[in-house]
């Protein structure tokens, strides 16, 4: 249980994610900050959300934190228990809003790659884990926002690997390649929330996390990133009474919101 | 069989010389002659788990995992193929993850892959190490809900599907079996992508409950393993415990699906077959045991093989593995974990020391 200390990084990132999510929308969540931040919501400005999990459950009653996606905590005593197929074909028919999906790397058109580090898949400097469903929910969902840290290894011009196409090579790419959906609408990461400049799909300053000015982010990324035209806003703070919420009642073993050490 | 026609910039971005490698996992014909021989009236067709893996696991295999990477995950089953020497197996599945301890063993030698490690516990740092000392060579990549779609044509009865998943992507480049076509329907250009339908070789299910006869309950997520079931050439079912067909026919007090008793080859009672995963109904995770393979043994080969040994080419069986993993003591805590976990008890408190080198729990829940 944690004191009253202030906000660390994880729960300012999870306030923010929490943010993207609208009320009366289908989430589609795996474990760690976005699945914390989904609870958050449905706990704060969004309580009629439909939380929708890997292992093919929605909605499961709430509980402990799970330990991994297809964990009972994702399914307890849900009505419906979709296999997988038919979990990503919901995403494909127009039921699923919003999806939130990690990333190793991610480039300046919001292409994720969760492969391989290094030139070549078959000899990689390293083998990361490749797609699960982050290429699939990519494919299908409306919207998508990308979560993870920002370094400039982690946000190069290019990504090794093409794991998760987001604008592909910006314009009309991502539409012409036959995919559905938006396309990632936000990437966030400790620094900040980026957006796409809706007629590149290059990736755009957003807000900036309190504290932090555009250098560091752009030092921390291995491309121009685009300035909106006006002044950049700071991130929303996360409230006092959020913050209670989500050390009380969402997360209050600190699973996904304690700094690793 | 026939022929098949491989995408020939994804044999070549894979160095794949000899496309014969390929064929099985996408032969319908071989799939649907295998299946008219099968075993049509109801007979017990209970082996021992030994039985089982000896006569319908074959060397050189496609071998698809079940469940969900260690959920209701048969890993009892893969340890009794390593014990064997089994050999040259081609691992499938979305995810695909927990076969790179089969690798080291040289039992699985090929991989499909969709997904690999195990979500928090780290990186699989021993995949990278045998891919890159040429233990695996990979025949494929894909998303979960590509491989899940090949499986579900295959149980839909069609010789594939079109999806919109994994287009644009550098996955189809390096997968032969996939291919990118216009959407015949339609005037103005639309990708799609044309699926196969998959028939791996061998699976082995392991489901709450089965009758003497193959039929099999499953309780709890599914994943792929209703299409997984019609799909293989091969089935195992292993279960929790062996009932009565009535209770099956009374669906056994929970949701679920059953598993027709015609797919099954071999029945084999299997308590604990899905330890050290979690088993919905039965035990949770050992999860300081995930930390350890992950953390600890899976970064340096000599630890990991020292890991290995000791947990699974060492012991005879599941109950051995329980017994290195708290016994009774931990069959207790992993059941009431569970339960809490799905709502059918109180909750528990998860809290719980991650696994360290240097300060063993000695039960590992």
């Amino acid at each position: 249980m944690k004191s009253d200390t202030p906000a660390n990084l994880l729960e300012m990132l999870a306030y923010m994610i929490s943010l993207q999510i609208e009320d009366n929308s289908v989430v589609y969540v795996g474990t760690g900050l976005p699945m914390v931040a989904a609870i958050l919501a449905r706990k704060s400005h969004a309580p009629h959300i439909t939380i929708v999990y890997e292992s093919g459950g929605q909605d499961p009653i709430p509980g402990d934190m799970p330990w991994s996606v297809g964990c009972p905590l994702t399914w307890r005593k849900s009505a419906v228990l979709m296999e997988m197929a038919y979990s990503f074909g919901q995403s494909y028919n127009g039921y699923v809003d919003i999806a939130f999906l990690g990333f190793a790397q991610v480039d300046m058109y919001g292409n994720v790659n969760t492969h391989h580090i290094g030139d070549s898949l078959l000899a990689p400097k390293a083998r990361l884990t490749g797609s699960g469903g982050n290429n699939d929910l990519s494919s299908l969902t409306e919207n998508m926002v990308l979560v993870g840290l920002q370094t400039p290894e982690r946000f190069p011009e290019r990504v090794d690997f093409i794991t998760s196409v987001g604008h592909l090579t910006g314009g009309s790419s991502r539409q012409e390649a036959g995919l559905l959906g938006k396309g990632p609408v936000a990437v966030m990461s400790q620094w900040g929330i980026y957006d796409f400049e809706p007629v590149s799909k290059r990736m755009r300053v957003k807000s900036l996390t309190p504290g932090i000015p555009f250098d560091i982010a752009q030092q921390t990324t291995g491309f121009e990133l685009l300035k909106p035209e006006e002044d950049i806003p700071e991130s929303p703070m996360i409230p006092e009474d959020i913050l209670n919420l989500l050390r009380t009642e969402v997360d209050p073993r600190g699973v996904f919101t304690t700094m690793p050490s | 069989m026939g022929t098949f026609n491989y995408n020939e910039e994804a044999l070549k971005n894979l160095e794949i010389e000899d496309t014969s490698i390929l064929d099985s996992l996408v032969d319908f014909e071989a799939a649907r002659t295998t299946h008219l021989k099968k075993q049509r009236s109801k007979t017990d067709k209970r082996v021992s788990l030994q039985e089982a893996i000896a006569e319908y696991v074959h060397d050189g295999d496609v071998l698809s995992d079940a469940g969900f990477a260690y959920v209701r995950t048969p890993h009892q089953a893969y340890f009794e193929m390593m014990r064997q020497g089994k050999k040259d197996l081609q691992a499938i599945g979305a995810p695909n993850t927990n076969q790179s301890y089969m690798i080291n063993y040289g039992t699985v030698a090929y991989s499909h892959n969709s997904y690999i490690g195990a979500e928090m516990r780290g990186t699989d740092r021993n995949y990278g190490r045998q891919l890159k000392e040429g233990k695996v060579k990979i025949l494929s990549e894909w998303s979960h809900g590509g491989v899940a779609l090949g499986l579900k044509a295959a149980q839909l009865g069609a010789p594939g599907l079109f999806s919109k998943q994994m287009l644009g992507s550098d996955i189809i480049k390096y997968n032969p079996y996939v291919r990118v076509m216009q959407n015949p329907l339609k005037n103005e250009s639309d990708p799609v992508l044309f699926i196969p339908a998959i028939y791996p070789d061998v699976a082995v299910i392991h489901a709450q409950v089965a009758d003497k006869y193959g039929n099999a309950f499953i309780y709890g997520p599914v994943v792929n393993d209703a299409a997984l079931a019609a799909a293989a050439k091969r089935l195992i079912i292993t279960a929790e415990e062996i009932v009565p067909e009535d209770a099956l026919r009374q669906g056994n007090g929970k949701k679920g699906i059953v598993i027709p008793f015609i797919y099954a080859d071999a029945v084999v009672e299997l308590p604990f077959g899905a330890v050290p995963g979690n088993m919905p109904g039965y035990y949770y995770w050992s999860r300081q045991w995930w930390e350890k393979t992950l953390r600890y043994a899976s970064p340096k080969e000599e630890n990991f093989i020292e890991h290995i040994n000791e947990w699974v080419m060492n012991t005879k069986d599941q109950f051995e593995f329980v017994e290195k993993l708290g016994g009774a003591k931990w069959i207790a805590e992993s059941r009431r974990q569970t339960k809490a976990a799905e709502n059918d008890n109180e909750d528990v408190d998860f809290s719980y020391q991650e696994y360290q080198v240097d300060n063993d729990p000695g039960i590992y829940y």
